[in-house]
């Protein structure tokens, strides 16, 4: 069921090597992750360069360069601190945070659809910030996005009866609060005026126009705290991902390892939401690219954060520079790229996915 | 109608899906929850012709309702109810269509989650209208079945070519591709939507559905492609019966399953299509229907497709009641209250079900 390259007999994966550290200390890595993640590291330092230099008002390379011995003087430290440097960090950050939230989901759910979209969080946050439109002055935007998406999933583990246990029953009742929360966004958008139906369909694209430091900050504080402890629970999800019996019996207690990765994926999904709108499709595809560069049955955390804050980066850096007339919204484009690329990987594979 | 005896261990042993463990629904049973169901449909009939800004009693429904029929109606009464025909007459299509489109996806694709929605029906409805409102100076009072309909087909064709390949088309390929040109279209709506102010003043409004402000000529519009996908899609419930039992065993029981699976998809396109040109893309009927169905009549197909078409009908009047009585004296989009209705439905009949997907 989840995207698993299985080892035909006559193919090998070259297993993975040891690298220690004296006697105590020890990991294993695999000489063509390690390879693929500098790859991912190195292209995205160039999408930010680009970013940084594109279009009539970005730096010349010469000032690119000189950032690293002087700091930034005039027209150029106003596009780097004001503009687009804050832009470019949030979508690294929220690309991050999304790349990790599907990556968790998918894992647990042994689903390749599993996504923030499948527990109702996203439609959560859309409905959560339409209601600041219908009673304003209550919430900020962000913090309301917040509290809709967490009521969202928690009304969602109520509904299944069993926690997330049950990865059919959670997609089922995932649809169901999402229908909800959808309507109440429908509800806010055919009652507020032009102009504010407007401001939030933007914003439930997810954009990324504007942001300043303090979107940074938000996304970067959420990073901390929950990547390590997302890291620390790789090996039980590795052994989770090969079905709730096999590790049962090597000893993961399956039942809380899903509910506290869910718990970790929403809180990383809330947080990019709550900084750039409920982004489409990033959470949903990084994992299976990473899967599929990597070469693995089970994406880790590393490699869907590196291509997570690819995607963002690269269809932010796309839709500042495409001229229709009028600001896109990324999650546009990420729709749109998004939707193609997962039409093409599941054509290819033609496996059979729950929808 | 006496179902046949699938319940034996020889068709629907250990591999078989749980729910064809469950035995048959008997004729006397299916029959004593269709005439429940028909009462449900009249009650919400007569409902959707009284209730509103101005309340009328059944009798005087009644009345205007022969009047209505005669023609010689002048009453103020016969004017209410006459101006609540389209809405109610919609209701009815609408919501059988959804429902009846939902159970056809659902049995095609053996996932218990498909939406009607799910070929891309809507999406390219919308993309339709979106592209008439930006380019051809459409107005967005109605939802106009001419455009709204090539639309709807014209995608399904697209997505029915990209799932076909050398070997037909697979359930699952069905389904992807539905929902990538579904995602594509989105984005191309919401990128105009966006950056076209006055589209999406319009786009705004129609994209949740509703009831209201519709007239007898979009009834009659829509009529004749509705009546045919669903006297095609009522034809399908044995051949759903037996694909349910998986593709090769379908085709053992002398069931060709590519004619099938065509036949069915273009039922379900054709009613999807229609409900979404007449009243715009109202959500969710279609998925929680044949659920709510289901949790009473087992997964028998042909008692399955009837009832369907039923109480589709009957919860998408009872909703445009419902929003005429929250809002008054305005009223609340159709398309907001069915899902907060169908919601808790949808997720009660799930937690009866034993297992699913």
């Amino acid at each position: 069921m989840s995207g698993v390259r299985t080892l035909t007999g006559n193919r090998t994966v070259p297993g993975p090597r040891t690298f220690r550290l004296g006697k105590r200390l020890s990991f294993q890595y695999r000489r063509r992750s390690v390879l693929i993640c500098l790859l991912l590291t190195i292209a995205l330092i160039l999408v930010g360069a680009f970013t940084l230099t594109a279009g009539e008002l970005g730096l010349t390379w010469r000032e690119l360069f000189g950032l690293a011995v002087s700091p930034p003087q005039g027209s150029a430290s106003f596009v780097l601190e004001r503009l687009r440097g804050p832009r470019f960090l949030t979508a690294v950050g929220a690309g991050i945070a999304f790349g990790v939230a599907g990556s968790l989901f998918q894992t647990v759910t042994r689903n390749p659809l599993g996504s923030p979209e499948v527990v109702g969080l996203t439609s959560g946050a859309a409905a959560g910030a339409a209601a600041t439109t219908l009673w304003p002055g209550y919430l900020p935007v962000p913090v309301a996005a917040i509290l809709g998406g967490a009521i969202a999933v928690g009304l969602v583990w109520l509904s299944t009866g069993r926690g997330f246990a049950r990865p059919g029953k959670l997609i089922v009742a995932g649809i169901g609060i999402s229908a909800v929360a959808t309507a109440l966004t429908s509800l806010a958008m055919t009652t507020v005026g032009e102009q504010q139906a407007q401001t939030l369909a933007f914003y439930l694209n997810g954009s990324l126009a504007s942001r300043s430091w303090s979107h940074v900050a938000t996304i970067a504080a959420a990073l901390v705290l929950v990547l390590p402890a997302a890291a620390a629970l790789q090996r039980q999800l590795n052994l989770v991902s090969l079905g709730d019996d096999m590790a049962e019996a090597l000893g993961v207690r399956v039942v809380r390892t899903r509910t506290v990765a869910i718990l970790l994926a929403v809180v990383l999904a809330a947080a990019a939401v709550s900084v750039c709108g409920p982004v489409a499709f990033v959470a949903l595809v990084a994992p299976q690219i990473a899967l599929r560069l990597l070469g693995v049955s089970a994406p880790g955390v590393v490699a869907p954060a590196l291509v997570g804050a690819l995607v963002l980066t690269l269809s932010d850096f796309t839709v500042q520079q495409i001229d229709v007339g009028a600001a896109l919204p990324v999650g546009i484009f990420t729709a749109a790229l998004g939707s193609l690329y997962l039409g093409y990987l599941l054509f290819g594979e033609a496996r059979k996915g729950v929808l | 109608m006496v179902p046949a005896q699938a319940g034996n261990p020889g068709a629907a042993g250990a591999g078989a899906p749980a729910a064809l463990r469950r035995p048959l629904l008997g004729a006397g049973r299916g029959t004593a929850l269709l005439a429940a169901g028909l009462g449900l449909l009249f009650l919400a009939v007569i409902t959707s012709l009284a209730v509103g800004a101005h309340q009328l009693s059944p009798a005087e429904v009644a009345a205007s309702l022969w009047t209505e029929i005669t023609g010689t109606g002048s009453t103020y009464a016969d004017d209410v109810v006459a101006s609540r025909m389209p809405r109610t007459v919609l209701g009815i299509v609408a919501g059988a269509a959804l429902a009846v489109a939902g159970v056809i996806m659902q049995g095609l694709t053996r996932n218990p989650l498909a939406d009607p929605g799910i070929l891309g029906v809507n999406a390219g409805a919308a993309a339709a209208m979106v592209t008439g409102m930006a380019f051809f100076g459409l107005g967005a009072t109605s939802a106009n079945v001419w455009v709204a309909l090539p639309g709807a087909l014209l995608t399904v064709l697209v997505v029915y070519g990209l799932a076909s390949g050398r070997r037909g088309s697979t359930p699952v390929r069905l389904v992807l591709a539905g929902t990538v040109i579904s995602a594509v279209l989105l984005s191309y709506i919401q990128a105009i939507a966006l950056t076209r102010p006055d589209v999406f003043a319009m786009y705004r409004f129609w994209a949740v559905g509703s009831l209201s402000g519709r007239t007898m000529e979009q009834a009659y519009d829509v009529l004749p492609f509705f009546l045919v996908g669903l006297i095609a899609a009522l034809a399908t419930g044995r051949t759903l019966n037996a694909l349910a039992l998986g593709e090769e065993a379908a085709a053992s029981l002398g069931l060709r399953p590519q004619t099938a699976k065509v036949t069915g998809a273009l039922a379900a396109a054709l009613l999807c299509a229609s409900a979404t040109a007449a009243v715009g893309p109202i959500g969710f009927v279609g998925l929680a229907v044949p659920h709510i169905v289901r949790s009473f009549t087992g997964p028998d197909h042909r008692w399955l497709l009837v009832l369907s078409a039923v109480v589709g009908p009957a919860l998408l009047l009872f909703a445009d009641v419902a929003g005429r009585l929250v809002a008054q004296p305005g009223e609340m989009l159709t398309g907001v209250i069915t899902a907060l209705l169908g919601a808790p439905l949808l997720i009660l009949a799930v937690r009866r079900m034993r297992a699913v997907a």
